[in-house]
C-alpha cells in the first residue's frame, strides 16, 4: 500500500513541476534544442544564459516590471485600509448581520472582470484613469479586498474578547485598544493579507489587459510578446516573474486556505 | 451608540467600495448593453450577436467548465487522499502540490502553449519517443478545449485539493476503522464513506470553481485565441474590435450564466455557517 502511494505522489510531483521544468528549459537551452526543433529533446542537452541576456537587453522589461511592483503594493495598501476596519468589525458582529456582508463580498467576487471591466474603461477614459496606477489598482482591489477581509476576519476573531473588554475596563479607546493592543497581536494575519493581496495583484491579467493596455503590467508584457512570437522574452520574463511568487506561495501556505479562497465558506 | 451599530459601521467602507466597483459597472454593462451608437434604445446589439456565433461561444464555455471541474475534482481526490496519509516526504510533496496555484495564469498558459504546440511542442516530443505520429492539438473545436482545460486544471487543481483536503479531515477515523473491521476494502471504503461524507465540500467546490471556469480568459486567450471563442474572448474581441455596446451585450450574457450560478451558491451556502 505504501508503495503505491509513493508511486501515485511520484506521478503527481512530475504533473505539478512538468510546466516549470520545461519553461527553464527553454530558458536556458540553446534555442536549436528547445523552440526550433520538431521534437524538442524532454531533457537539458546544453545551456545558455544568452536566452535571457538578450531577452533583457531587447525587450523592455523594467517600465512593465515597476508597474506591477507600483499597482501591486497600492492594492496590498488599500486593502489593509479598508480591509483591517471591516475585518474587525465582522469579527465582532453577530453572525446574522456579518454573514450577509460576507455573502456580499463572495458575490462581489463572482462578478466576472470583463463585465466589469468593459464599463469601467468608457469611464476611466472620461476621468483620466485610463492606463494609470491608481485605476488598475483600485479595480483590482475588487477581487483582493473580499479575500483581505476574510483573512482578517479569520485572524481577529481568534483574539480573545476578554483582552478587548480588560483594556475597555483599564480605560482604552477603540482606537488604541486597536492601535496597541488587536493590530500588534493580529500582525501575522495582517501581513498575510497584504501579501496575498499583492500577489493577487501581480498576477492580475483581465482587468490589466482592458483598463491598462499601454503601459502594460507584467503580465501584459508576456502576452504581448507572446502573440508578437517572442517566445524567448516571454519566457525570460516569465520566469523572473514567477519565482518572486512560487516563494510567497510556499512562506504563506498556512493562509492559502480553501475556505478564504472560495469565499470564506466554512463547514 | 449601540455597540453592534458601532461594529457595522467599521464595515462600511468595505461594503461602499465593492458596491461602487462591482454593482454600479454590471448596472452599467447592462444599460450600455442596450443602446446604439446614437444613444438610444435598441435590442440589435443582442440580435447582432448571433453573427457572431453566440450559441457556439455558450456552448464552448459549458464544455470547458464542465470538463475542467471533472479534471480538477478527479484528481483532487487522488491528491487529497495522498495528503491524509502519513509517510515520509509528506511534507514536501503537500508543499509541491500547491505551487501551481502561486504560478500566474499568463505563465501557466505560456508554459502549456509549449507543452501543445503542433510543431515542436513537447507533448508531441514524448509521443515521438514511443513512435506515435505528433497530434495537431488544434485540429477541431474539441481538442483545442480540451487543450484549455488540461492547462486550466494544471493551475487551479491546488484550490480544488485544499477544498477537498479539509472536508477529508473532517471525516471521523472511526468511521473508517469500523469499516475495516467489517471487512470493508480501501475502494469500498472511499465510496460507502469518504465520498458521502465529502458531498457538500464537493459541492462547494464544483460551483466556486465553476464560477471561476465559466470566466475562463487569460488561459484560452494566450492558448487558443479566438477560435474557438468563449464568452469572454468573444466579449473581448468585441470590445477591442467593435463597440462598447456589443461587447456590453457579450458580457451581459455572460454575467446572466454568472447570475444563475451565484444563486445557486447562496442557496447551497445559506443553510452554512
Amino acid at each position: 500500500m505504501s508503495k503505491l502511494i509513493y508511486i501515485a505522489a511520484g506521478i503527481f510531483t512530475i504533473y505539478f513541476l512538468l510546466p516549470l521544468y520545461i519553461l527553464l528549459m527553454i530558458a536556458f537551452s540553446p534555442a536549436k534544442y528547445t523552440i526550433e526543433s520538431v521534437y524538442p529533446p524532454l531533457y537539458f542537452k546544453g545551456f545558455t544564459l544568452s536566452n535571457l541576456i538578450y531577452a533583457f537587453t531587447q525587450y523592455d522589461f523594467i517600465s512593465p516590471f515597476f508597474k506591477s511592483l507600483a499597482v501591486a503594493t497600492l492594492v496590498g495598501i488599500v486593502a489593509l485600509i479598508i480591509g483591517i476596519p471591516a475585518g474587525y468589525g465582522l469579527s465582532r458582529l453577530p453572525g446574522k448581520v456579518a454573514y450577509p456582508v460576507l455573502i456580499l463580498l463572495l458575490i462581489t467576487n463572482m462578478v466576472p472582470g470583463i463585465v466589469v471591466a468593459i464599463p469601467i474603461s468608457a469611464e476611466f477614459i472620461k476621468l483620466g484613469l485610463y492606463d494609470s496606477i491608481p485605476g488598475l489598482a483600485f479595480v483590482q482591489e475588487l477581487i483582493t479586498l473580499p479575500l483581505a477581509v476574510f483573512i482578517l476576519q479569520g485572524t481577529f476573531s481568534t483574539v480573545s474578547r476578554d483582552i478587548e473588554y480588560q483594556a475597555k475596563i483599564d480605560g482604552a479607546s477603540t482606537w488604541s485598544f486597536l492601535k496597541n493592543i488587536l493590530l500588534p497581536i493580529a500582525s501575522p494575519g495582517i501581513a498575510a493579507a497584504f501579501l496575498i493581496s499583492w500577489m493577487f495583484s501581480w498576477d492580475e491579467f483581465t482587468y490589466a489587459v482592458i483598463l491598462s493596455p499601454i503601459h502594460p503590467t507584467l503580465p501584459i508584457e508576456i502576452y504581448i510578446n507572446i502573440t508578437r512570437g517572442n517566445e524567448l522574452a516571454a519566457v525570460a520574463f516569465s520566469l523572473v516573474f514567477t519565482i518572486p511568487v512560487i516563494i510567497l506561495t510556499i512562506a504563506l501556505q498556512k493562509y492559502l486556505k480553501g475556505e478564504y479562497l472560495t469565499g470564506g465558506l466554512k463547514s | 451608540m449601540k455597540p453592534s451599530l458601532k461594529y457595522f459601521l467599521f464595515t462600511l467602507p468595505a461594503i461602499f467600495y465593492v458596491g461602487f466597483f462591482a454593482f454600479y459597472p454590471s448596472f452599467d454593462a447592462i444599460y450600455l448593453s442596450f443602446l446604439n451608437s446614437q444613444g438610444k434604445f435598441t435590442l440589435d446589439n443582442y440580435k447582432e450577436l448571433f453573427y457572431f456565433n453566440i450559441y457556439g461561444t455558450i456552448e464552448n464555455t459549458i464544455i470547458v467548465t464542465v470538463g475542467a471541474l471533472l479534471i480538477q475534482l478527479f484528481l483532487a481526490l487522488g491528491i487529497a487522499s495522498i495528503l491524509t496519509r502519513e509517510f515520509r516526504g509528506k511534507k514536501a510533496f503537500s508543499t509541491i502540490s500547491i505551487i501551481p496555484l502561486g504560478v500566474a495564469t499568463v505563465v501557466s498558459a505560456i508554459a502549456f502553449s509549449f507543452i501543445f504546440q503542433t510543431v515542436g511542442g513537447y507533448a508531441n516530443s514524448f509521443l515521438h519517443i514511443f513512435g506515435l505520429k505528433g497530434v495537431n492539438w488544434y485540429s477541431n473545436t474539441l481538442i483545442s478545449l480540451f487543450v484549455v482545460m488540461i492547462s486550466d486544471s494544471w493551475k487551479n487543481t491546488p484550490l480544488v485539493t485544499l477544498i477537498i483536503l479539509s472536508g477529508m479531515l473532517s471525516i471521523p477515523k472511526d468511521l473508517y476503522y469500523a469499516a475495516s473491521l467489517d471487512g470493508a476494502g480501501p475502494i469500498r471504503r472511499f465510496v460507502h464513506i469518504t465520498l458521502p461524507n465529502l458531498k457538500k465540500f464537493i459541492a462547494i467546490a464544483l460551483i466556486i470553481r465553476g464560477v471561476s471556469e465559466f470566466n475562463i480568459f487569460a488561459l484560452p486567450l494566450i492558448l487558443i485565441g479566438y477560435h474557438p471563442a468563449l464568452l469572454t474572448t468573444l466579449a473581448y474581441e468585441l470590445y477591442s474590435t467593435t463597440t462598447i455596446y456589443l461587447s456590453s451585450a457579450a458580457a451581459v450574457i455572460l454575467l446572466a450564466f454568472i447570475a444563475v450560478l451565484i444563486v445557486i451558491n447562496i442557496k447551497l451556502g445559506g443553510g452554512r455557517k
